[in-house]
């Protein structure tokens, strides 16, 4: 305890430091993996770790020219050959359509190149997601077979497995469908009914049940099915546990619904899929038996950065069609693009366009990193911020478009109806928020723990510390976590935007410790204060993510980079109000709550709840007095 | 001042005692809880009274037996045909001020007009309130001077006044304008019922939607519809079904040697069906009442089904299973939990019930019927097969079972034809057993 009381800076820093260590060596034996990368879960602690975000991701030459390979054609493809408005009437992807996807290779992006496909980082699996989502019936049909279908197998498959089913899968010979979703279970894995039971000669397990919702189920010849199988455990009971399996079509058995009618994405196949005493082989186990529902998990959080590119490829199209209306047509000898009101929308789109693009090839440059780096919060919040990005500038283009935006004789409608889609599908914006926030909170609250109960036991070096951060907080003290300054990350062109971020980052940090110490484990129930974390932390995420891009965009000397700056900078700045907002209401509360208990105490300073409910008021009175002693010390010197 | 303070007080005094003399004669006509508040806030200000009608006892207090004509009586008796309506009420009081030019015995008149507005049936009639007050005559009562004021002045009838205002009170009718401008000529504005009207004006409006769960009107007469609307007026949960599960044979078919069938009805919700199904047949459950409700004017009885509570140890802990939410978790791994420094919650002792599986309504209280009506549960829930039932059934319901052998059976018409008189009286029983 050398920094105690009079070198409260050194001490923090020291204590933080302390905790540091303290974490990474109780947590090193237990690692198999080489050490996570998490952005997004260091914020809750007030950390911005910038060796991960800063610089910007970049792809090398060599992929540069292999991405625009790639690109070339299919593009051509997507905006010469696809009939959208007929796949969206008619409700089916042409055959032919599908064969000359096929042909381009892509059914298996992501399938490694040994088994026939075409191996793509995520970058660019990303940067291809944007040009197949000029038509959101084919992309959740890609997305359907290959971010969910397949992916078990290329997760959690064995060698012979991976063998035999991926290069047909890749090829697109076979459709992969992913079935989980039952009538009564959605993300709650205990009501699963489907049922797979050991047959008597141990070779087979027989399936039965039912699956709605499944995208390509018509189609698809491979199924990753989840399933309740009996597992005995370690202490001889036996318990009911999910695993997964792949099953073919041809294993009998198996019948398709009729197609369902939805609103959006009519040309994707989605149907029920039953099964009826199926014959799965033993080795059509997918990972190990009982262990489905860890397979689950990891398909569902890999399967979702993408959708910001998608997303943004599609915004980037609907803004090109809606400024060329903009621009043509004339309200008293003005074109609309002249009118306030209309550039404010615009601007909106772009603003929200750039945002999701930086957030989803940042998650994807990450993703890309040697080692199996997790970036589940960070593809969450880029599923979440997209999505819903998305439903509100299209709603804003149709806004733009007037009356012809509603007709169905444009295209505009169908966009409309497709991109609804986005916010529930792939785990419901709310359920990932709930995850986003609890994730992060779990992480925190496991630093955290060992000094709130210091505080609790009332530690005295930590209370002081404490209140004297709080103190230094109130007083004003600028937060500088080094993004900007003589070699900071961010161009200094953003250096109030980087501020802002600091700022946010800091009173994060300081609102996650006061709601852990609040609710402790009921937290968990708090589900509006896990909404308002979460979107804090989305914002905060995003912000991260433009200045890192624009930053590398001035200092690469890209075109345009003023524009990117103008952006950059905007975000920043609502963001950095949304996120004060939310924290004065995450806040707030907690004042109200102060001023119930403590009616005596008129003024508003009011330090960590729990250290200061111990404390009478005269001692109050007596540690403020001190500190600030102590304070105008150390600013003498 | 004090002098004017001391008079106030003995009268306060007197008035008090006459008020505690009078309890036990008379009792006013509640109607059903909310006057009470605005009852006690009168009194506060004026005296203190005891909760004593400011209806006086009519002069000549024996009652029951032989029934002394009240003057005035006649007049409400001349209804040519017997029909007791708004119409020959307005009559009554038409001929009262037309015979009577000098008004002299308006007073008693009003009183009497007052005990009479149930039998007529215009006790919630505004108009007939403001007509009966219109009976009063003009600026005769107005104080003229401080004194006046200061002093009750013509103090019996500012409490006729205050009488008729006060059996507004009690059936509920909001006084209107011109209920005002006729008190402020006959009273004046700074007088007793000018006052009580105020307060009235005043509180009313704020009583008015006090009941977060208010009962209609008019009560149905029909038995069944009756305890239907009980039933779900105690059950909060809005899925839960009635049931019939016996309808009453119609009295006028059968005569007194065939055993008539009461009417049964029931109430369950989905989750008490669920809680009874995973009943352990092992528990006895019980099946207890009769307990009391009042509807308005009405009281009915209930019965409830219900087990004990399990003891500690053996209940089961629910607990969450570790794969479950396959997107977030469903709890957090921390060390720590809220504590009692972040308990923000009220110290409320909360004593834990057993479950209520069923509640039902009855005619008849013994345990045969009570029998039937589990015998009908048993249909909806199988479980009930296998568990014990044990009857606790008390022999008297509380406290108003001991005396009111008639409202057993609640009334089903109302009181017509029946005395204020006999009313009090058994009310006034009520309240001494």
């Amino acid at each position: 305890m050398s920094g105690c009381g009079l070198f409260l800076r050194s001490a923090a820093a020291a204590r933080l430091g302390r905790a540091r260590v303290a974490f990474t060596a109780s947590r090193r034996p237990l690692r198999t993996s080489p050490p996570s990368q998490a952005f997004a879960k260091e914020l809750f602690l007030g950390k911005i770790e910038k060796k991960e975000v800063f610089p910007f991701p970049e792809v090398s030459q060599d992929e540069l020219n292999e991405i625009n390979q790639f690109v070339g054609p299919v593009e051509k493809f997507f905006t010469e050959e696809v009939d959208s408005q007929k796949i969206d009437r008619e409700g089916k992807i042409p055959n032919e359509t599908l064969e000359k996807l096929k042909s381009l290779g892509l059914f298996g992006m992501q399938v490694p190149e040994e088994y026939g496909g075409l191996g793509l980082s995520n970058t660019m699996y990303a940067r291809l997601g944007e040009i197949i989502s000029l038509d959101c019936s084919i992309a959740v049909t890609l997305a359907a077979h290959q971010a969910i279908g397949l992916k078990g197998i290329i997760l959690a498959g064995s060698e012979e497995q991976k063998a035999r089913y991926l290069p047909k899968l890749a090829s697109g010979e076979h459709v992969a469908a992913f079935c989980l979703t039952e009538p009564a279970s959605g993300s709650d894995a205990a009501s699963i009914r489907t049922r797979a039971t050991l047959s008597e000669d141990k070779k087979h397990y027989v399936l039965n049940g039912s699956k709605v919702w499944i995208t390509n189920g018509g189609l698809a010849s491979v199924f990753t099915v989840f399933a309740k199988t009996e597992v005995v455990d370690s202490n001889g009971s036996v318990k009911d546990k999910v695993t997964a399996f792949i099953v073919e079509r041809d294993f009998g058995g198996i019948t398709s619904g009729k197609p369902e009618d939805k609103l959006g994405i009519r040309g994707s196949n989605t149907c029920e899929v039953h099964f009826e005493n199926t014959r799965v082989p033993v080795e059509n186990v997918l990972g190990e038996v009982g262990g489905g529902f860890k397979v689950a998990m990891n398909i569902l959080n890999s399967g979702r950065f993408s959708m910001g590119s998608a997303v943004a490829g599609m915004l980037k199209k609907l803004i090109e069609m809606t400024a060329e209306y903009a621009c043509t047509r004339k309200q008293f000898n003005r074109n609309l693009s002249e009118f306030g009101l209309i550039q404010e929308k615009f601007a909106l789109m772009a603003q929200k366009a750039y945002v999701m693009e930086s957030m989803a090839y940042l998650t994807a440059g990450m993703l890309d990193q040697p080692g199996f780096p997790d970036c589940s919060i960070e593809a969450a919040m880029v599923k979440v911020f997209s999505s819903e990005a998305a439903w509100q500038c299209v709603s804003e283009a149709l806004q733009v478009l007037g009356g012809s935006g509603y007709m169905r004789d444009y295209p505009y409608e169908r966009i409309l109806r497709d991109s609804r889609i986005l916010l529930i599908f792939e785990g419901t914006n709310e359920i990932l928020r709930m995850y986003i926030a609890l994730t992060g909170l779990q992480h925190a609250g496991r630093i955290l723990t060992a000094r709130v109960k210091q505080l609790k036991q009332g530690n005295v070096t930590t209370i002081m510390e404490t209140v004297s951060q709080r103190v230094r907080d109130s007083l004003g003290r600028t937060v500088d976590l080094g993004l900007t300054g003589k070699l900071g990350a961010v161009h200094p062109s953003m250096e109030d935007s980087a501020h802002k971020l600091e700022q946010n980052v800091h009173d994060f940090s300081r609102t996650v410790e006061t709601l852990l110490l609040r609710f402790g484990k009921t937290i968990v129930e708090e589900q509006l204060v896990l909404k308002r974390v979460a979107n804090i932390l989305i914002n905060l995420y995003g912000m991260t993510a433009v200045l890192s891009r624009a930053s590398r965009s001035i200092r690469v000397g890209l075109q345009n980079h003023d524009h990117e700056v103008l952006l950059a900078n905007i975000f920043c700045t609502e963001a950095y109000y949304q996120n004060l907002f939310a924290l004065s209401q995450l806040d707030k509360s907690d004042q109200r709550r102060q001023e119930r208990r403590t009616p005596r105490s008129s003024e508003h300073w009011h330090p960590t709840p729990t250290v200061l409910t111990w404390l009478s008021p005269p001692a109050v009175g007596m540690t403020k007095w001190l500190l600030q002693q102590i304070l105008r010390k150390i600013s003498m010197n | 001042m004090s002098w004017a303070q001391a008079i106030l007080l003995a009268r306060g005094l007197s008035r008090g005692w006459g008020g505690i003399c009078s309890t036990a004669l008379t009792g006013a006509p509640f109607s059903q809880v909310t006057p009470q508040a605005p009852r006690g806030l009168h009194c506060s200000t004026a005296a203190h009274q005891p909760d004593s009608p400011l209806v006086p006892r009519p002069p000549e207090p024996q009652r029951g037996l032989v029934k002394a004509l009240a003057p005035h009586e006649e007049l409400f008796r001349q209804a040519p045909d017997g029909v007791r309506d708004k119409a020959s009420f307005v009559q009554a009081v038409q001929n009262f001020t037309q015979y009577n030019v000098h008004k002299r015995g308006h007073v008693d008149f009003i009183y009497l007009a007052l005990r009479k507005m149930r039998e007529y049936g215009v006790e919630r009639d505004l108009a007939i309130y403001n007509l009966l007050l219109d009976i009063f005559p003009k600026e005769v009562f107005r104080p003229r001077n401080i004194f006046h004021s200061i002093f009750l002045h013509y103090p019996r009838q500012q409490e006729c006044g205050i009488a008729v205002l006060e059996q507004m009170e009690n059936h509920g009718v909001m006084p209107n304008k011109e209920t005002e401008f006729l008190l402020t000529q006959i009273f004046g504005r700074k007088s007793y019922p000018m006052l009580k009207f105020v307060r009235m004006k005043l509180w009313f409006t704020r009583f008015k939607n006090i009941n977060p769960f208010p009962v209609p009107r008019d009560l149905p007469q029909d038995p069944v519809d009756l305890a239907r609307l009980a039933l779900r007026h105690m059950e909060p949960d809005l899925s839960a079904r009635v049931t019939v599960y016996q309808m009453p044979l119609s009295k006028d078919s059968t005569d007194a040697t065939d055993p008539t069938e009461p009417h049964i009805i029931g109430i369950q919700s989905p989750d008490q069906q669920a809680a009874l199904a995973h009943h352990d047949p092992a528990h006895p459950i019980f099946v207890e009442g009769p307990f009391s409700l009042w509807l308005r004017d009405k009281c009915v009885y209930y019965h409830i089904l219900r087990a004990d509570l399990l003891p500690p140890e053996e209940r089961e802990v629910e607990e969450i299973p570790e794969e479950w939410n396959l997107y977030y978790p469903m709890q957090l791994d921390l060390a720590y939990g809220r504590s009692s420094w972040d308990d923000y919650e009220f110290n409320i002792d909360e004593v834990e019930e057993g479950p209520v599986f069923a509640i039902c309504m009855a005619g008849a209280h013994d345990q045969a019927t009570l029998a039937k009506w589990i015998q009908g549960l048993q249909e909806t829930n199988p479980t009930l097969a296998r568990i014990p039932v044990v009857f606790r059934l008390s022999p008297s319901s509380g406290e108003l079972l001991a005396s009111s052998s008639g409202l057993e059976e609640p009334p089903l018409t109302p009181p017509e034809g029946r005395e204020e008189e006999e009313n009090n009286q058994q009310r006034q029983q009520q309240s001494q057993s």
